[in-house]
This record gives C-alpha cells, structure tokens and sequence, in this order.
C-alpha cells in the first residue's frame, strides 16, 4: 500500500511542479510556470487543435504526421502542418533557439507526440487517480478515498467543450465520462455510511452526466434512509423509473425494486 | 462535390451491460446509447436495431445532403446505392472484423472489392486505406466485444431488411436529445 500511496503523493508532486500543466476538463488552458498562457498567444486555431490533438492520442505513441494531417486538415499540405507544430513550439517554450530539439513535443522521424513525464494534463492524472483508486479499493478505503477524490477535483466539466463535433476527440470523452462516472458512483459508496449527504451530492453528480445510470439512482435512495428522509429516498426511485421509461421503456432493476420495497416497508 | 469534411459521418456507441437475477433466473440487460458526433444527437436504446436504425437515418441525410444539387433520378440512386452498402454493412460488418484479426491485408482487399461494386462514387467516399494503418494490437482491443455482438448483429440482420427505404424529407442535424 505504501506504493500506491507514494504514487499518489508524485502525482500531487507532478501537478505542482510541472512546468506546462494543461486543462482540458471544462474548458481549455494552459499554464506555463505557473503563468496562463492567454488565448492571443496561440494565433491560429489549427495550433491549438494540433495540440489538443496530441493531448487526445497521447497514449498512442508516435503519431504519424500524415495522420495528424488526414484528421485536422481538409486538404492540408505540409506547410500547414509545419506552421501549426511551430506554432505549438513556442507556445511551449518561447525561449528555445531554433537549433535545439523542442523537448516537450517529442519527434522522431515523421512522428510526434508530448512527453507525459514533462507535461501535466487534467486528463491523465484523473484517469492516473482512478487507477489507484481502483487497484487500493477494498485493500486501502483511505487511499482509494484520496485517489477518487482527486480525480472528481480535476473533473471540471466535459472534456474539450469547444471540440465536441470533432471525431478525433470523442473517444477521450467518452473514456473520461465512463471514468468519472465509476469515480462518482465508488466514492459515493464507500461515503454512504460515513456521509450520506455527500453520497446524495455525488451521485447527483453521476446522474448529471448520465440520468440512465440505474446504480446512483439506488445509492440515492439508500443515502436518503440512512438520512432518515424517507420520502425523497421514493422520489429518487420515482425519478429513476420515469427515466428508464422515457429513454429505454424498461422498469428499474430487481435491485432497485427491492430496495423499494424496503424503503416501503420502514 | 461536397467537402470531405461533410462527407464524415462519425457514431459513438455505448453498451452498458447489466447481468442480474430475476425470479431464480440469471438475466443479462444491454443498455446502449448511440451518439452521432458531427450533428450532436443521441438516443437510447436497449434493441440494436434501433441503434443501426438510428446510424442509418444519419447517413442517408448525409448522402441526402451530398447529392442535394444532383437530379432526384441520381439522387435517388445514390440514396439506394448507399442503403445496400450500408445493410452489406451491417450484415456483413462483424463477419469482416473477425476475419481482419485473423488476416488483415486479405480482408482489407476484400472490402475494396466490395466497395468496387457499388461504383466509382461511393467508392471516392471511403477511404479505405485507413484501415491498413490499424495495429494487431487495435484489432485485439475489439476482438472481444465484436465476439459477443456478432451473434446479436446475425439476428438482427433479419431485421434490418425489414427497415423501410429512408424517407427523403431533410433533416435538422443538430437535434437535442429526445426527453
């Protein structure tokens, strides 16, 4: 366990220490030493998807320039790509002479991709907490608690708002919605006994991003008894229902009939 | 000839399975939600066909769209051509990607062959050299999910010829989700 928490501990570190840290979650920023890079700086709007791109694929490894092309560029040549890279580069590191090898958009060959030890992105690190979370979950409830919680901070909102109707961005938010949605629900869970009435927060939380997510709906209900508070615990499973009708025209789960049921009874 | 960009038509699609007991019986539910990324929309469901039946009204908009400056006689056959490419598709779509995992670069001439037939056209919009640049890696990553929809997508193959011919009225592509 003292793996994890020392991991947990670097990745805190890293976020602090980073010399570019990058959102994506929300809304799109980027801090270099500390300092927002302001909107003006990054001149065309192709410099910031090329980046945000990057930030997408990062976990690919060594894109393939003619890819990157094929995805941003209707009918881009390699001027365009060229201008777009530069203009990343100085963006990143203004000072760098001409003659030395950018270090935060690594090249080899045709093929580029950003050094994840040296910048930090929202991105990464929440998906790098929910993996603690989930590897100290039912080993370590204090560190798994710390990890989810430090993934729900970073969540800020959709990933890349403004890029929604972007194919090359859709598969990063859709892996980081079902992420939070995992983080929202666990925290929720392992919160229900100790605080109930963050249990009722987060999984409103979940239910926020998806209303069809049956098990938040039931760990409402079960926070809302352990509150004492009876009527909103049915109206949470009346607003379950009624969902899960509008959008599938099923009933709710066995489990959450049950706890019904339960709840009716009291 | 519209921009390629226009020419794009991109599909998230969900599956939330939900394995649970009911009256002594061991039951499996598959939630799904299918997204159309460029018009923004979404829609539910729990029957695939209606996820195929969704991805389908989107595409015929987009040849709609494409063709809208061509005369309703070629518009109309562009509209049947991409109908069949679509329903060979979806029959034979989970077929193909199991035999691609077993020997990529025969499955990928075999889909320019089918595409061939549907002529010059349709053959421009798809770019099918794409696909070559597809890892084993990437096919291993789907090869499991695909294993368990193939036998779903078989029986609703039957379904799917039932699905009327697109109707022709335009549509608004960016639709909020129905409440």
């Amino acid at each position: 366990m003292n793996s994890l928490r020392n991991r947990l501990k670097e990745l805190k570190q890293f976020q602090e220490d980073a010399v570019i840290r990058i959102q994506t979650l929300g809304q799109f920023n980027l801090w270099l030493q500390n300092e927002k890079v302001d909107s003006k700086k990054w001149g065309r709007d192709k410099t910031v998807q090329l980046l945000q791109y990057l930030i997408s694929n990062r976990q690919r490894h060594a894109l393939h320039k003619e890819k990157i092309m094929d995805h941003l560029w209707e009918d881009g040549d390699d001027r365009d790509f060229k201008v777009a890279l530069h203009g990343v580069n100085k963006v990143l590191e203004p000072e760098r002479a001409s003659r030395i090898e950018p270090v935060f958009v690594i090249r080899q060959g045709v093929s580029y991709q950003l050094d994840l030890e040296k910048v930090w992105i929202d991105v990464e690190a929440l998906e790098q907490y929910i993996i603690i979370g989930n590897e100290a979950f039912g080993e370590d409830q204090a560190i798994a608690k710390q990890a989810y919680k430090a993934a729900i901070a970073l969540y800020q909102g959709v990933y890349l708002p403004n890029r929604v109707f972007e194919d090359w961005s859709s598969e990063e938010r859709e892996k980081i919605q079902i992420l939070i949605l995992g983080a929202y629900v666990i925290l929720a869970e392992i919160l229900l006994n100790e605080n109930p009435l963050e249990s009722i927060r987060l999984a409103q939380c979940a239910i926020a991003i998806d209303n069809t997510w049956e098990d938040a709906y039931r760990l409402q209900m079960q926070a809302y008894i352990k509150k004492g508070n009876r009527p909103q615990a049915i109206k949470a499973y009346q607003k379950c229902a009624d969902v899960l009708d509008q959008e599938y025209g099923i009933d709710p789960l066995p489990a959450t009939k049950n706890l019904l049921k339960e709840i009716e009874s009291i | 000839m519209a921009k390629k960009v226009d020419q794009t038509a991109s599909f998230m699609v969900r599956f939330n399975q939900i394995i649970f007991e009911e009256d002594g019986e061991s039951k499996v539910q598959w939630r799904g939600k299918v997204s159309h990324v460029q018009g923004g929309e979404d829609e539910s469901f729990t029957n695939f066909n209606d996820a195929v039946a969704f991805i389908q009204e989107r595409l015929g908009d987009l040849t709609l769209e494409a063709t809208k400056d061509e005369s309703p006689e070629v518009q109309d056959s562009l509209l049947k051509k991409s109908f069949s490419l679509w329903k060979t598709m979806a029959k034979e779509g989970p077929k193909v990607i199991m035999e691609t995992i077993k020997d990529p670069r025969k499955q990928v001439a075999n889909i320019q062959d089918q595409i061939s037939y549907f002529g010059e056209d349709l053959k421009d919009k798809v770019h099918i050299d794409q696909w070559r640049n597809a890892s084993r890696s990437d096919f291993n990553t789907i090869k499991e999910s695909i294993s368990s929809l193939a036998e779903e997508i078989k029986k609703l193959n039957a379904k799917v010829d039932a699905i009327s011919k697109p109707s022709k009225t335009t549509k608004t592509t960016r639709t909020t989700k129905k409440k």
